[in-house]
């Protein structure tokens, strides 16, 4: 909303003008960073586990290749993954079932790190609205995941838009909290400085539906997105559901893909 | 308890009053401005035999002396206005009204003590006072004179930067100053977002800015009392004023109710950015203006009694054809009862309005959704004023205040959720005395009571001690101390980098404590070549107790509990204030400084370490200068250099799921570039109009707006700073007039 005010001011008001900067960074940490997923699809699943590098760095990231990774539910099943090289662990047998919760356990360079996500049940993805709106003689284009949220209170949705093969690095969460039980009628906000939308474009959304900490994990992300006085929260590394410290995020969640192109 | 004890202070003073009362007289009256009975605020008035002996006229001009039975004179004096003696045979109680003749050839200084020397007598610290006649000279953006924007180039008080709300007072967040137009509260001083102040300069008299040590009868919030007086008309003939800008029109009528004696005056801006841009078809759909309107009346009852009416209202409006509306403003109406009681003892009595709200609307096809949220307050505050003797003047009172305050509820299609609005009672019993202990010591001191009462809820009190003393080392020097405690309990949620309309206020409640601050300041001021210069210095430390943060991902706006997002800590101030001022010649103008610190320490943020306030500047320096060419025309120019705000820049990254994360580390501990800046102003005054051209940021310096981190289009392993920038070479034309 913060930005929505200082961006049309902006960009009606005043020309404004972009440089890069050669700023100095205080040191950082490299931490690991643990990703792990489960969804509702069928395996096998992945952990991928990595080293964070410093900002100014264009080398491939550091990963961590001979850690002991261990999948296990709350239905009895536990798995050891594969070591599959280049940072990246296989599922062997576990399935992701919804309403499930899993633990994953990662023991990497004499430290344990444990994580917990619940797989939220699955929400039907229906479609993927355009919507057009004429701003200052640009067409800009709206995008709207149509779900219907069910009844009960307290569903997070997590959005990843691919434009023409190329995945955002956006976040886009939505959640319950003003609406509920109803039909999705609010859009994902784009922030198009990054990104600008035209006719021809071919949109693909992944819906996944998401349980309360991965959706504070990405909410914490695009908050951080607005930038400037217009908006933006103070920077922080999001609070994610790994203990010990670890980067990243393991999340169970539910799949689904729709598709659009943008044709007005 | 409480009340007893303060019933109690309050007899007493009563009755030391009547115990000096006996034996002497009193001599009291009004001050005005001859051409427009406008009255004078701050004026002295001192005994030509005993220069020790003396008072300043109060807020509406009114002055009251004790002495015995004797033969005096009284000289009336106000910087930039003529001198006058008054002889006066003291055998029975008088009243001396005294019209004071504008002195214009005087070269004045914008940011000016009302007596030449008044910086060694008076105990008040941290205190400037600002003429709007004169602030007009000064470069500003767009050309629009604004009061707000000349505070900001004083020492301890900081712009938030282009672009942003607000300013921030010795450490203080936005939130933490009390912002007052003619005693009503205003919760959101600022159009278009920042870029102007909600004070159109027309219909303004003066602004008093007090850093933390403010005197009893101001309390409510923690850095800085900002009080704004309107105009009160001309009370002899018709006036009408006002000017035409780039960017915005005002025009102000004034006359007389009754001749000398009542007078109105209404006021008006709107700025028409979108009439223009709607020519172009681009920009139909654009809606984009605010205006403001000031009206203000007087009427004299009798003798002894005056009425006052003020108002203001304000909006600002933003929109996108039918897809986005927002729109926000203040109003504010004050009642006010000015009496004199006796020669010694002057009453007002204020009934006051003050209204602040926001909507934002978001429509689609089918949905909409909007967002409201405002604070209202019904307010009456009674004050006392009494000349007790020549050294004593007492300042008594209450204040009541009924705050409803609505957080931001979502409204439209479907919406489920509503909040409810709180109610509180703010009040506070207070008293002060400015006391001349001697001919070379002034002390004030005084206490307030301030207690918020949670409709249905708890009560919070406080007691908040307030003292100054002015110690005058020679003739040209003096050295101050003060010691100030300020209670605040109504905050601000803000969790943005910057501030925003929409940002939502909320009152104490069972988890949100009042907001407390202690802060100890010392100064030297200094007078050289015959009071041509003045050199002042503070040092302060400031310890915030209470203080309010934000768990992350959280969106204020729509989350259902706001007070299980809220974090608590504490915050620590301290820095050096240097102003040096130039008050005669044909150069006038002035050199501030400060070197500050400011920091928080918030449970759950930073490891519950201490880091810098996103407002901390190490340095921050504003150098003005009013040249007068020739009696017509006047150059004048401000540079200002600002350390970057604190913030917090990624030091790493890594991926997740294929996308780069940033990761950070401590919290603000990086900066923005530093902002410098020079703006010049050119004025050319002919009797009754000006024009006055100006240039903001002469050498177009690319100032941080904001700093975004970026892949980088050709090589995405690779991350850009980029940063943006608002205002280069902004010029401006104004022609002001008046008949």
């Amino acid at each position: 909303m913060k930005n929505i005010i200082s961006g049309i001011l902006i960009t009606v008001l005043f020309a404004s003008c972009e440089k890069v900067l050669d700023l100095k960074y205080k040191d950082n940490k490299s931490s690991i960073v643990i990703e792990g997923n489960i969804t509702n699809e069928a395996g096998p699943y992945f952990v991928k586990i990595t080293r964070s590098v410093k900002l100014k760095e264009t080398g491939s990231y550091p990963t961590v290749d001979s850690a002991m990774v261990i999948i296990n539910d709350d239905a009895g099943n536990i798995d050891t993954l594969a070591i599959m090289g280049n940072g990246l662990y296989q599922t062997k047998r576990i399935t992701g079932v919804e309403g499930r919760s899993y633990t994953l356990t990662v023991q990497a360079d004499n430290e344990v790190y444990i994580a917990k996500s619940t797989m939220p049940a699955l929400v039907p993805f229906d479609s993927v609205k355009v919507e057009t709106v004429k701003i200052v003689g640009d067409t800009e284009y709206n995008l709207i995941p149509v779900y219907t949220d069910p009844l009960v209170a307290g569903n997070k949705y997590r959005f990843i838009l691919t434009v023409n093969d190329k995945i955002i690095n956006q976040h886009f969460v939505q959640d319950d909290e003003v609406r509920n039980g109803v039909v999705n009628t609010t859009r994902l906000e784009v922030n198009d400085d990054d990104l600008e939308l035209k006719k021809g474009d071919v949109i693909s959304i992944e819906m996944q539906c998401v349980d309360t900490n991965v959706a504070l994990y990405y909410k914490t992300l695009a908050l951080i997105g607005d930038s400037g006085p217009g908006g933006g929260t103070t920077p922080n590394n999001p609070v994610n559901n790994i203990s010990n410290g670890a980067l990243g995020l393991f999340s169970a969640h539910t799949t689904e893909h729709k598709g659009v192109v943008i044709a007005l | 308890m409480h009340k007893r004890t303060v019933a109690i202070s309050l007899l007493f003073l009563f009755s030391t009053t009547l115990l000096l009362a006996q034996s002497k007289f009193t001599v009291s009256g009004t001050v005005k401005q001859k051409s427009s009975g406008e009255t004078l605020i701050g004026v002295n008035v001192v005994i030509a035999e005993k220069p020790s002996v003396g008072v300043t006229t109060n807020e509406y001009g009114f002055y009251s002396i004790s002495l015995p039975k004797g033969h005096y004179t009284f000289r009336f004096s106000y910087v930039g206005y003529k001198q006058e003696l008054v002889p006066v045979d003291l055998v029975a109680d008088v009243k001396v009204n005294i019209n004071m003749a504008d002195e214009s050839k005087l070269q004045e200084i914008v940011v000016k003590a009302r007596k030449e020397n008044d910086n060694l007598t008076s105990a008040t610290m941290g205190t400037e006072v600002l003429n709007m006649k004169d602030a007009a000279k000064l470069p500003v953006v767009f050309g629009e004179k604004d009061l707000v924007k000349t505070i900001q180039l004083l020492p301890g008080v900081k712009s938030n930067g282009e672009g942003s709300n607000g300013f921030s007072v010795r450490g203080g967040a936005t939130d933490q100053n009390l912002i007052l137009l003619d005693e009503a509260p205003v919760y959101n001083a600022s159009h278009l977002l920042g870029i102007f102040s909600t004070f159109n300069s027309d219909a303004i008299k003066d602004a008093t800015i007090i850093k933390g040590n403010s005197p009893a009868q101001f309390g409510g919030r923690l850095s800085s009392v900002l009080d704004v007086k309107m105009k009160e008309g001309n009370n002899k003939e018709y006036h009408m004023s006002g000017g035409i800008g780039l960017i915005s029109s005002r025009l102000t009528v004034e006359g007389p109710i009754q001749k000398d004696k009542s007078s109105f005056i209404i006021s008006g801006r709107r700025t028409y950015a979108d009439l223009f841009a709607k020519i172009s078809p681009d920009f139909k759909d654009i809606q984009l203006y605010f205006y403001d309107l000031n009206a203000k009346a007087n009427l004299a009852i009798n003798d002894k009694n005056k009425l006052f009416f003020s108002g203001y209202f304000g909006k600002d409006v933003l929109g996108v054809s039918k897809t986005f509306g927002s729109k926000w403003g203040n109003s504010t109406g004050t009642l006010r009862w000015n009496s004199v009681l006796s020669g010694k003892l002057f009453s007002n009595t204020s009934f006051i309005y003050s209204n602040y709200d926001f909507n934002v609307s978001f429509k689609s096809d089918n949905s909409e959704t909007n967002f409201n949220s405002h604070i209202r307050d019904l307010n009456l505050k009674q004050d006392f004023t009494l000349y007790a003797s020549a050294k004593n003047t007492i300042r008594f009172g209450f204040n009541v205040i009924h705050h409803t305050i609505t957080p931001t509820t979502a409204g439209g299609t479907n919406i489920i959720r509503t909040r409810r609005s709180q109610k509180g009672l703010e009040n506070a019993l207070y008293v002060g005395n400015a006391f001349k202990a001697s001919e070379s010591i002034n002390v004030d001191y005084g206490l307030r009571f301030s207690f918020y009462n949670i409709r249905d809820g708890k009560t919070y009190a406080n007691w908040e001690p307030r003292l100054s003393v002015n110690y005058r080392v020679s003739n040209t020097a003096s050295i101050k101390m003060g010691y100030a405690r300020n209670t605040q309990n109504l905050h601000l949620m803000s969790n943005s980098t910057g501030g925003s309309p929409t940002d939502q206020w909320i009152g104490n409640s069972d988890t949100i404590r009042p907001e407390l601050a202690d802060q100890v300041s010392l100064g030297f001021s200094k007078n050289l070549y015959n009071n041509a210069y003045e050199l002042s210095t503070e040092v302060y430390y400031k310890t915030m107790q209470h203080q309010i943060d934000y768990k992350d991902g959280v969106d204020l706006n729509t989350v259902t509990n706001i007070e299980s997002v809220l974090l608590f800590g504490k915050g620590r101030a301290y820095g050096v204030e240097v102003l040096l001022k130039k008050k005669k010649g044909l150069l006038t103008g002035w050199i501030g400084y400060t070197l500050s610190k400011t920091e928080r320490k918030i449970q759950g943020i930073n490891n519950n370490e201490w880091y810098n306030a996103k407002q901390d500047r190490t340095h921050d320096l504003s150098i003005v200068g009013i040249y007068t060419l020739s009696p017509r025309w006047t150059l004048s120019g401000a540079f200002i250099y600002t350390t970057g705000n604190a913030v917090t820049f990624p030091t790493g990254k890594y991926v997740l799921n294929n996308m780069v994360i940033y990761q950070y580390g401590s919290r603000n501990a990086d900066r923005m570039p530093a902002t410098h800046r020079l703006d010049l102003s050119l004025t050319y005054q002919k009797r009754n109009h000006s024009w006055s051209f100006g240039l903001y940021n002469v050498y177009g310096r690319k100032n941080p707006y904001s700093i975004t981190f970026k892949e980088n289009k050709n090589n995405p392993q690779q991350i850009d700073a980029v940063q943006t920038s608002l205002f280069q070479w902004i010029p401006s034309v104004t022609y002001n007039f008046n008949f």
